[in-house]
């Protein structure tokens, strides 16, 4: 296994990089969250870094023609292949440095891909890279929840009920979309033993994203972060509200904010304080009705999503991370 | 030959419905007078990103073969109305479909027109719009400017009121009658009707003459073609960036050179930098790295990166430090940390006379809670 930079965790939202890879030039939307998870993301890892970013938003709105908002070195490629990519990319270096051909010297590599490119079809390469435990690399999902630059399309990640090019509310059939959204990050933690570090993320928590990010580079092998990316476009709101929006959710309980270091799990944040019933969860309605994509939502449709997110954290095994309850013996 | 194309230029996504319902109206209300037409979004906006201008086009005619005349161009080379539907974008407009500035009326025929919904008076807007060597009419419906989103609609009428408006200043399309029939079949109601009546009878043009308005020359970029990219194809990455304005302290981004967000914003930020706390969080919370770092630790929003998104203004914790305000009231894109140190009491004059100004006359970007339309529409019918 080859060695890994020092990047010592923050401490203090004073003390995060000032130095950019990725400035100006991209065409995302305004108040794109996505666009602030890779600027976040390439601020914590720094300038010794090869990015590797599959088909998506943060692909297309990052390259019209001829120019780039980046300032590491950045390949685009196929949309489920940010696993193979990844680890082709280490594998490459590693080779390269064994030879000689190289400067041996830690460089970071981290794979993005979207939810649409990861949660579905890019899971089995991720999974594979996942299982390579002689390189070290990081694939990081952003995830706004529908298949956004192709204009909102359902994935496997979109939420029960909500509005999108796949699933429009009709005046007879008001739920489209009845999927419950796919619990990624803990299915890759199960199933891969391995690997050391699996984490959620929220560019909304700026330096604990940062935190993660640096954690996930210098703990060795494969690791997996799945951010989630409030998307103004497809979930319908005023942009300035992205961040806003991102701190709901994880405060109604919706999505929870943790990270698990060799096996061991730890909640974060406004999570960690739900958990220990310092914080209460705020009702899911005030996350739901403030977005376009909920808008045609009835009384009904809310209870049954609070009810979703009461049993997440009340009969789940591992609140909120694991769907599974203890059997009666 | 009587073929009339009209252009719709809207903000991505934000107007997106808007747009559409208007080209729709057009083609429709075309047939009721037994001719043909087509309605059509630009093939090189899509996908469509929120707030970047985008356009759709409508093209009637008489019969089809003069209809595929048109259509053998991938859009119409000219239009006889051009329709901006957000009056921040007569300062001209940078797609995703080109590098560079294009006027408004770039498209807009020799004595066409050009109907912009907005507050402002016409003098101030013939000095966003670019000079043109003929003559064109601009057309004002003054109304605020109509922002939703993807799914939820705000139903403000401002369609039915620029439809109004094109049937006045545009009379061999169709007549207003033809428009209010094809609005009814749409199943819209006998008030919305009544609002394209309205701006029918008040519709008033005021002809722009040759090299009157904005004489700056719209900037544009040369980039490289298929035969002259370097191999691999392998594109320039950005610089490092190093200290404020080149400096030793602080810290500036380097920023692409082809791409600014100038047309992008329809509002900017302007910011106290007597009350900033430094707390970092506009900074750090910027998905576009707008904030240069000033030698003297405030952060200073770079009008080249800024695409008006507001989040910094949510993010700040002090009241009235960060405000978005409409991108009409500036005419250059200059730092306002360099205007602040340069003279500090005329600053804050200017800045709180803006940030008041913003406060009487609210600008909205979509979608707020379930609702908030309806509210919106409201308080703007009582003002």
């Amino acid at each position: 296994m080859t060695t890994v930079q020092d990047l010592p965790q923050i401490k203090g939202v004073k003390n995060i990089p000032i130095s950019e890879g990725y400035t100006s030039g991209h065409r995302t939307c305004q108040g794109c969250e996505s666009a602030l998870v890779m600027r976040l993301m390439i601020k914590a890892a720094g300038q010794r870094t090869i990015v590797v970013g599959s088909t998506g938003c943060m692909y297309v709105a990052n390259t019209t023609y001829y120019s780039t908002p980046w300032v590491v070195p950045w390949m685009h490629t196929q949309l489920g292949s940010s696993g193979s990519a990844a680890t082709g990319t280490a594998a490459g270096l590693a080779s390269m440095m064994r030879k000689g051909k190289m400067h041996k010297e830690p460089i970071n590599v981290i794979a993005f891909c979207g939810d649409g490119g990861g949660a579905d079809m890019g899971l089995a390469a991720i999974s594979a890279a996942l299982q390579h435990d002689e390189y070290n690399l990081l694939i990081l999902m952003y995830d706004n929840e529908s298949y956004a630059n192709t204009d909102i399309q359902a994935s496997g990640s979109t939420p029960y009920g909500a509005n999108t090019t796949f699933s429009p509310p009709g005046k007879e059939t008001r739920i489209m979309n009845k999927r419950w959204k796919k619990n990624t990050a803990p299915m890759l933690a199960v199933g891969h033993p391995d690997v050391k570090f699996v984490a959620t993320a929220n560019g909304s928590y700026g330096l604990d994203f940062n935190n993660k990010i640096r954690r996930a580079l210098t703990i060795g092998g494969p690791t997996f972060i799945h951010s989630i990316d409030p998307c103004p476009k497809g979930w319908d709101y005023d942009p300035k509200f992205s961040h806003e929006l991102g701190m709901l959710i994880v405060e109604t309980g919706l999505w929870v904010q943790y990270e698990i270091i060799e096996g061991e799990l730890t909640l974060n944040g406004p999570s960690r304080a739900i958990a220990r019933g310092i914080r209460k969860r705020k009702p899911v309605e005030e996350y739901l009705m403030r977005q376009g994509r909920f808008a045609h939502f009835t009384k009904e449709d809310i209870k049954i999503f609070q009810d979703r997110v009461d049993e997440s954290w009340e009969k789940w095994w591992l609140p909120g991370v694991i769907p599974v309850t203890m059997g009666q013996d | 030959m009587s073929t009339v194309a009209v252009e719709v230029v809207y903000r991505g996504i934000f107007q997106r419905t808007l747009a559409r319902n208007i080209v729709r109206s057009i083609v429709f209300a075309a047939r009721k007078e037994g001719k043909i037409g087509t309605a059509f979004g630009r093939y090189g906006d899509s996908p469509e990103r929120n707030g970047i201008p985008a356009k759709q086009f409508a093209v009637v005619a008489d019969d089809a073969e003069e209809l595929e005349e048109v259509l053998a161009r991938y859009e119409p080379t000219e239009v006889d109305v051009t329709i901006n539907v957000d009056d921040t974008m007569c300062k001209g407009i940078e797609s995703w479909a080109w590098y560079g500035l294009q006027p408004i009326n770039q498209l807009t025929k020799p004595n066409g027109t050009l109907i912009v919904t907005s507050r402002q008076d016409a003098d101030s807007l013939v000095e966003d719009i670019h000079q043109k060597d003929t003559p064109f009419d601009l057309s004002i419906i003054k109304s605020t400017v109509s922002f939703s989103g993807l799914w939820v609609y705000k139903d403000d009428h401002t369609d039915a009121r620029i439809l109004g408006t094109l049937c006045n200043v545009c009379p061999q399309l169709f007549s207003i009658d033809s428009m209010l029939q094809a609005l009814d079949e749409q199943g819209n109601g006998e008030t919305k009707l009544a609002s394209a009546q309205k701006a029918y009878d008040v519709a008033t043009i005021r002809t722009v003459e040759p090299g009157e308005g904005n004489s700056e020359v719209p900037y544009k970029f040369e980039l490289l073609g298929w035969q002259t990219m370097e191999e691999g194809l392998v594109i320039r990455a950005q610089g490092k960036g190093g200290g404020f304005r080149g400096g030793d302290e602080g810290f500036q981004p380097d920023r692409n050179e082809v791409f600014k967000k100038y047309s992008t914003r329809s509002m900017r930020p302007v910011i106290n930098f007597e009350t900033c706390i430094k707390c970092t969080l506009c900074w750090l919370q910027c998905p576009d790295t707008c904030f240069d770092i000033t030698p003297d630790g405030l952060y200073d929003a770079n009008m080249e990166s800024c695409c008006g998104c507001g989040v910094c203004e949510a993010v700040c914790p002090v009241p009235d430090c960060v405000t978005m305000v409409s991108e009409a009231d500036f005419n250059d894109n200059s730092s306002q940390w360099e205007a602040w140190q340069e003279d500090k009491p005329s600053y804050q004059q200017w800045m709180t006379a803006l940030v008041d100004k913003q406060k009487a006359e609210t600008r909205t970007h979509g979608f707020h809670h379930v609702g908030g339309y309806t509210e919106e529409i409201a308080a703007s019918e009582d003002a």
